[in-house]
């Protein structure tokens, strides 16, 4: 008997396996021209071919992606404090967060990359600005959500607005900080690609959207299914990065 | 003569909305009092013990505590300790740091108050996981470490708000000896609110028997101090007759309850 554990992990390796299979025979059999539906095999020779050029894309993209991320985590936290330090404030602010977060990225990505004149940094923007509202929301929902008896407890004991803070505040927000944390990570890769689809920068720092959008261009269908791959890898090792950081500062509790 | 512990003479409170939670009661606590307030869902027992806690402000009346304000309360001689219903532990912290956490506050300094929260812990029967979390312990334990918590301060007044309510019936009795021994042994003074008319019976020097709409005290009930509260109290003849006395005034208090209810209806 296996543990389920590895059951988990090897029931749907398997059936990628088994599809990949079958898109392979598929394509095979049937003789479907490359430009239309690679292969599997044609997508791994295209991954070895270019695969310099397209990790290096890669690289770009992920340096947008972890500075969006750092932008976002800091600015929404600061944004949550302040919101959450006076009920006038949040209702002053709170409507232009709303806008913020409803307002499609890929319609305000053209102003931003016309207002900012270096590249990189207006596609960061556009990345922090997707993925700022996870961040926000959770941070705020997380700083109120301390447990009024012991809220009550500090008032009772007489502690001071700092130690309220730091001993009962952060630590109370930190379970819905994560979670808005785990969101963002995604939304910053996310909001990276997107900002580069939008700014179509080519060259030596382009970034792997550049690469999908330049081997549609060309016809390269394979060489865009390997970048499509990387992009894919990519988020997954995001993803699990931050589940284990969110485990990790979670794991004394219940 | 000292100034009693805690005096209220005639405290009202009425909520925002105009409900009367409470009207004018007199409680007077002496030092050594196991106080005991008991009574129907509504009689305002909780509301009357979040005031004494300063939690809530009284719409009227004069409050003292040690015969001054509550500004002088968590001086010396005059601390204050409070048990909720729940066990109410930071989870992200270690056991020893959660019993710590009132000195901490107070800035005492690291060492003296690590040794005092393993010296509360132990009066609890505890002193083997202070290194766990709060989520690695049973209800009763988190319920005790709460007590620790609050015994850590050396209060002069411990307010113990339902401690018990969550817990089965043999892991309260359980706490409710251990409670018995550490106030009476100890001399604490102890203002007691419960619904559990068996844990009344047990812990109190005195018991307050509330009647509701509006809260209010409806009978007061003495007990002799002098009673070793154990398992053979529990069993006695002694118990069973404070036990009956006290269902019958409490009977009669739900019963006053009902009445002004259908009156106002």
């Amino acid at each position: 008997m296996m543990s389920s554990r590895t059951f988990s992990l090897l029931a749907p390796v398997t059936l990628g396996i088994i599809i990949l299979g079958i898109w392979e025979g598929i394509c095979r059999f049937w003789h479907i021209p490359p430009y239309l539906m690679p292969s599997p095999s044609a997508i791994w020779r295209a991954l070895m071919l270019d695969g310099v050029a397209l990790l290096h894309a890669l690289l770009i993209t992920l340096e947008i992606t972890f500075a969006a991320l750092i932008a976002a985590v800091v600015g929404g936290v600061l944004v949550a404090f302040l919101l959450v330090q006076s009920p006038l404030i949040e209702r002053c602010l709170m409507p232009y967060v709303v806008i913020m977060q409803v307002t499609p990225i890929v319609a305000i990505a053209p102003l931003i990359i016309i207002l900012i004149h270096n590249t990189p940094l207006a596609l960061t923007a556009c990345a922090a600005l997707v993925a700022i509202f996870p961040v926000i929301s959770n941070t705020l929902q997380g700083l109120r959500s301390v447990d009024p008896d012991l809220a009550a407890y500090f008032q009772m004991h007489k502690a001071s607005r700092l130690q309220t803070l730091i001993r009962l505040r952060i630590p109370s927000a930190l379970p819905m900080f994560m979670a808005g944390l785990r969101i963002a990570t995604g939304l910053s890769l996310v909001g990276a690609i997107v900002a580069e689809f939008v700014a179509g920068t080519g060259g030596n720092s382009a970034g792997l959207a550049y690469q999908i959008l330049q081997s549609g261009f060309q016809m390269d269908i394979p060489r865009m299914f390997a970048a499509l791959f990387l992009i894919t890898v990519a988020g997954l090792v995001l993803y699990a990065a931050a589940a284990s950081l969110q485990r990790f500062a979670l794991r004394h509790r219940p | 003569m000292s100034s009693p512990v805690l005096s209220l003479a005639s405290i009202e409170k009425v909520f925002p909305n105009g409900v009367r939670g409470l009207s004018p009661v007199d409680l007077t606590v002496e030092k050594g009092d196991f106080v005991t307030l008991i009574g129907p869902s509504g009689c305002g027992k909780s509301t009357l013990l979040k005031l004494i806690a300063n939690l809530h402000t009284p719409s009227g009346g004069k409050m003292n505590w040690w015969g001054g304000n509550f500004g002088d309360v968590g001086r010396k001689g005059r601390r204050m300790a409070f048990v909720f219903q729940d066990a109410t532990l930071m989870p992200w912290a270690t056991i020893a740091k959660n019993v710590r956490l009132p000195l901490d506050l107070e800035k005492v300094d690291r060492s003296t108050a690590d040794k005092r929260a393993l010296a509360a812990l132990e009066r609890v029967g505890l002193g083997h996981v202070t290194e766990h979390y709060p989520a690695q312990l049973s209800g009763g334990m988190k319920m005790r470490v709460s007590i620790a918590r609050a015994l850590v301060t050396e209060p002069d007044l411990l307010l113990m708000d339902e401690p018990f309510g969550a817990l089965d019936e043999f892991t309260r009795n359980r706490l409710d000896e251990e409670m018995a021994r550490l106030c009476y042994e100890d001399g604490l003074t102890t203002l007691f609110v419960t619904h559990a008319l068996h844990e009344a019976a047990f812990l109190s020097s005195r018991v307050m028997v509330m009647a509701a709409r509006p809260g209010r005290i409806h009978a007061e009930y003495e007990i002799d101090q002098s009673i070793l509260r154990n398992e053979e109290f529990r069993l006695s003849d002694q118990f069973a007759g404070i036990s009956r006395e006290l269902a019958i005034l409490l009977e009669d208090a739900s019963r006053e309850s009902m009445i002004q209810q259908e009156m106002r209806a």
